[in-house]
């Protein structure tokens, strides 16, 4: 996914023609995409909110291009995928019913202008592809850390079965 | 007063700017004094407008009035190619009397402001995503901030522009603009200076006015909801809500018409109507670029488009389909027509008129047995005819089986053996011939025809089509049908002679017939007979492989006037001999009447003769080849042969042939004997003592193959010619010889020396002169 990510931010770059000075790559990441991933409720948050900001951005293209434009397609691809990847994940770690008139806070206003939006779409673009980038090295970490430990303790009891 | 009015002024008293910045115009209200208007004056008024950034007058008009009394101000209208934010406009006026020469002095210059006046906290771009016509221009400008400069100001994809940015406002002029295959165009500006608030953005969008809807039409299908369709029209390059939106309007009931516009390959739009009957339905297509319309007038009951008919069902007998069908909507007069398409190809339509019925039918005749027809349905209204509906959905109909009809066409070959005959019978399904059923079986029987004889049967399954049957040599009648799963075909009907006719035409000559050679062509090989009154059908067999036994007889039959037939078989090969039998039949006997033989196509003998004696005199050598088949074994019929010759050495040049020269330029004679059956052959003025090669080559209707192996002869020394030569030459030398030799004895027995007196001294002749003469 995370490679899923940068792809589909690099094609919406070149798409919209933004690729000039660095429009899109900006250090200012919305704060729900900034991490560091604390915890599968922390995730699930995330990608809930990256699954409305694609439809979001998904809108906007839709008013722009033809049916059937190859950044449609990607943008729903990654949705999907985004999409699954968050069923996974509340069918493994179910989140707790939200108490009554509780709502996840509002995000900012959207701009209305048609570059701006496109803008911003794309530094949410940019945003997520850094955040996948960070989450697949962080577990890539953990992962890792994780076969040492196992190979660690198969030693220790296989030393203590020797002895 | 007329001096007075020539030299009047009437100065604009009132200016006043306004701007429309949704259409980009400005809007000029002006007036002069109220003694004009009370005058009633023509005036011409000369208007000029300048931008802040050009101290030239970037357009200047004329406008011409007739005052009126009311003292209304007077208005108008100015279009800018540049968006009137960019920079600030100014507009003055003077007047002119028209019975005056004299123009007042020039109002003031009354200003609208632009943007770049204000105190702006980042550079702006005007217009903000305007929509454009391809092939329009479009202006643009970037106003920076109060005492910035533009640095840079274009667009993404990079398109031609005559740009001006030196300044606080930069100004781009794309004409001629083109969509470029992307959805929109970006506007990228920036200030001299790198942080964000330097830099501004915006995009503008170029598409195309709609076109006008086409093939507009409204139809019904029960007289409860009409449905109006039209093409969609080209591509606009708009999208979004920038998409052509679609209205229906009614013009005679001046409502909108409550449908939902829906679009694929073609829009249409459904509503139910009321009892209103006669409509006029305006479709207004739109986009941000202009409008088009299309329109359509239409009375409901003359634009009937009928559903399909659906549930075709059938009865049907060998020759007959009744087809049943249902209607979807009941109450409307109908007709239908009905596709028969036959096995064959051929597409069979027929009408038929329909009432109200909820079931429709039509019954199609004249039909063969155990065919499969497929049909199909389609109706109209019947009255005031629109357009035919979908057709039904197929239906695949066999017909039910029937007797088999006509007769097989049969055949036999007889072979006489000790005490009757074995007869081979054969039959085939006749072009006239009819199965009328899934399959047919073969009943064979065969009785004498003077009676006495139980008549004997066999039955065959359809993958037969022949069998052998022994017989005496009385006369019988054979009988072949066909069998289904109804009834018999009508019987074909052979008579077998009694043997001892078959000897009396033989005997007669007929057996003995000569065998005439035909000709092959491309197409097949050509047969001809004498026509004879009193067969009613002739009879071609031949052997379709005539080296294979049995050689699967193969026969054709034709009409009593027919005399001549191409036979084609794709069996044929080349350079085999087929024999063709002609028979005439009459009341079922047949009788051989003509012989022929043939090839598709001769080709050259596979093997040249083989010389088995050469019998060689001082001048010729005879050539014999006498076992060298000229029958069937070969490729073609032989026509006769060649006889090539010459030295070894040299080029041939004997006397009666003729010259044939080789690939290689060597020269032979050529000697050609026409009749195939003469296998010996003589060649004559050779010269002795010498090296000849021969070659002997069979040719037939295809040609011959090229000489590869020769014969070598070596013509014997010429003996005669010894002998004349010891006769004229060595007999006399050795006696010659002999002669030199015993000269001293041949001479003193051939011409001893006599003794000459006159020659002695003592008796010398002039000594016995004198004494005579003494004496």
């Amino acid at each position: 996914m995370a490679e899923d990510a940068q792809e589909l931010f690099a094609f919406y770059e070149k798409d919209q023609h933004l690729a000039i000075n660095n429009l899109c790559r900006t250090n200012h990441l919305p704060e729900w995409l900034r991490g560091p991933v604390t915890g599968p409720g922390a995730l699930r948050g995330t990608m809930t909110r990256m699954a409305q900001a694609l439809q979001d951005i998904a809108r906007h293209q839709r008013d722009l291009n033809p049916p059937g434009a190859e950044i449609l397609r990607r943008l729903a691809s990654t949705h999907l995928k985004v999409r699954g990847l968050l069923n996974n994940l509340e069918g493994l770690f179910p989140a707790p019913s939200l108490p009554p008139g509780r709502r996840h806070p509002p995000g900012p206003t959207a701009p209305t202008k048609v570059f701006q939006q496109k803008l911003e779409g794309c530094r949410i673009l940019w945003s997520y592809a850094r955040f996948m980038a960070k989450l697949s090295a962080q577990l890539e970490g953990r992962s890792r850390g994780g076969r040492r430990e196992k190979r660690r303790s198969h030693r220790g009891s296989w030393l203590l079965a020797r002895s | 007063l007329f001096v007075l009015l020539e030299s009047t002024v009437f100065p604009v008293t009132y200016l006043n700017i306004t701007k429309d910045l949704a259409l980009q115009r400005l809007l000029v209200e002006w007036d002069v004094g109220k003694p004009a208007h009370d005058a009633g004056l023509a005036m011409s008024f000369e208007i000029q407008v300048r931008r802040t950034d050009e101290n030239t007058t970037v357009w200047t008009g004329f406008h011409n009035v007739t005052l009126g009394k009311s003292a209304k101000p007077l208005h108008w209208i100015w279009d800018s190619d540049l968006p009137l934010e960019c920079m600030s406009h100014l507009v003055r006026i003077r007047s002119k009397a028209e019975v005056s020469k004299i123009w007042s002095q020039w109002s003031l210059w009354e200003a609208v402001l632009g943007m770049d006046t204000s105190n702006n906290s980042e550079p702006q771009i005007f217009p903000n995503e305007k929509i454009v016509e391809e092939g329009s221009d479009i202006t643009l400008c970037c106003i920076g901030r109060k005492g910035r400069i533009i640095k840079e100001f274009f667009l993404v994809p990079a398109v031609h522009v005559f740009s001006h940015t030196n300044s606080q406002v930069g100004l781009l002029t794309v004409k001629n603009v083109s969509h470029q295959g992307v959805p929109h165009i970006s506007v990228y500006c920036q200030e001299s200076c790198n942080e964000e608030q330097c830099y501004a953005h915006s995009v503008f969008f170029v598409g195309k006015q709609p076109d006008t809807p086409n093939d507009f039409s409204c139809q019904t299908q029960d007289m409860r909801i009409v449905t109006c369709t039209w093409s969609k029209g080209g591509e606009t390059y708009l999208y979004g809500h920038r998409l052509p939106k679609y209205t229906l309007f009614e013009e005679f009931s001046q409502k909108m018409v409550p449908c939902t516009v829906s679009c694929s390959e073609q829009c249409s739009c459904s509503w139910n109507i009321g009892q209103q009957r006669i409509y006029n339905i305006t479709v207004t297509v739109e986009n941000p670029l202009g409008k088009k319309t299309a329109m359509d007038v239409f009375d409901v009951t003359h634009r009937i488009y009928p559903a399909a008919p659906f549930q075709l069902w059938e009865e049907c007998t060998d020759t007959e389909i009744t087809l049943y069908w249902k209607h979807r909507n009941k109450g409307i007069e109908l007709f239908c027509q009905t596709e028969v398409l036959q096995p064959n190809g051929k597409v069979e339509l027929h009408n038929s008129s329909d009432t109200h019925l909820h079931y429709a039918s039509i019954t199609l005749g004249g039909l063969q047995p155990y065919t499969e027809y497929t049909v199909r349905v389609r109706c109209g209204a019947a009255k005031h005819f629109w357009r035919w509906s979908e057709w039904s959905e197929a239906l695949t109909i066999r017909t039910k089986e029937a007797t088999p009809s006509g007769k097989l066409d049969i055949w036999r070959e007889i072979t006489p053996v000790l005490g009757g005959r074995n007869v081979t019978l054969f039959w085939k399904q006749a072009p006239s011939f009819r199965a009328n059923g899934k399959s047919v079986s073969y009943e064979v029987t065969w009785e004498k025809v003077e009676g006495g004889s139980k008549r004997e049967s066999i039955s065959f399954s359809p993958v037969h089509n022949s069998t052998r049957i022994s017989i005496d040599n009385d006369s019988y009648r054979i009988s072949i049908m066909a069998k289904n799963n109804v009834n018999y075909s009508l019987p074909s009907v052979m008579i077998i002679p009694r043997a001892t006719e078959i000897l009396f035409c033989s005997f007669l000559g007929t057996e003995e017939l000569k065998e005439e050679q035909v000709n092959g062509t491309d197409d097949g090989i050509f047969i001809s007979w004498e026509p004879r009154h009193t067969y009613d059908s002739y009879i071609i067999e031949w052997c379709k492989v005539p080296m294979l036994q049995p050689c699967d007889l193969q026969w054709k039959r034709f009409g009593p006037n027919i005399s001549s037939a191409l036979i084609n078989s794709a069996a044929f090969v080349p350079g085999v001999r087929y024999n063709f039998h002609v028979y005439g039949s009459v009341a079922n006997r047949a009788s051989l009447l003509e012989k022929k033989t043939g090839y598709l196509r001769e080709l050259p003998p596979l093997l040249d003769p083989i010389v088995e004696k050469v019998e060689l005199t001082l001048n010729a050598v005879t050539l014999s080849w006498d076992s060298y088949p000229t029958d069937e074994s070969q490729p073609g019929f032989v026509r006769g042969y060649h006889v090539y010759v010459s030295p070894i050495q040299e080029d041939c040049l004997l006397k009666g042939s003729k010259k044939h020269v080789l690939p290689d330029d060597s020269v032979l004679c050529k000697y050609t004997i026409e009749d195939p059956e003469e296998k010996r052959y003589t060649v004559k003025h050779l010269l002795s003592n010498t090296k000849y090669k021969l070659a002997v080559k069979a040719y037939t209707g295809g040609g011959e193959t090229p000489i590869v192996n020769f014969i070598y002869i070596d013509t014997p020394f010429n003996s005669n010619l010894m002998y004349l030569l010891v006769l004229l030459v060595i007999v006399p030398a050795v006696i010659a010889a002999i002669c030199h030799w015993k000269m001293k004895w041949v001479k003193e027995r051939c011409c001893p020396v006599i003794p000459s007196p006159s020659k002695s001294k003592v008796l010398s002749f002039k000594a016995f002169k004198v004494r005579s003469l003494k004496i």
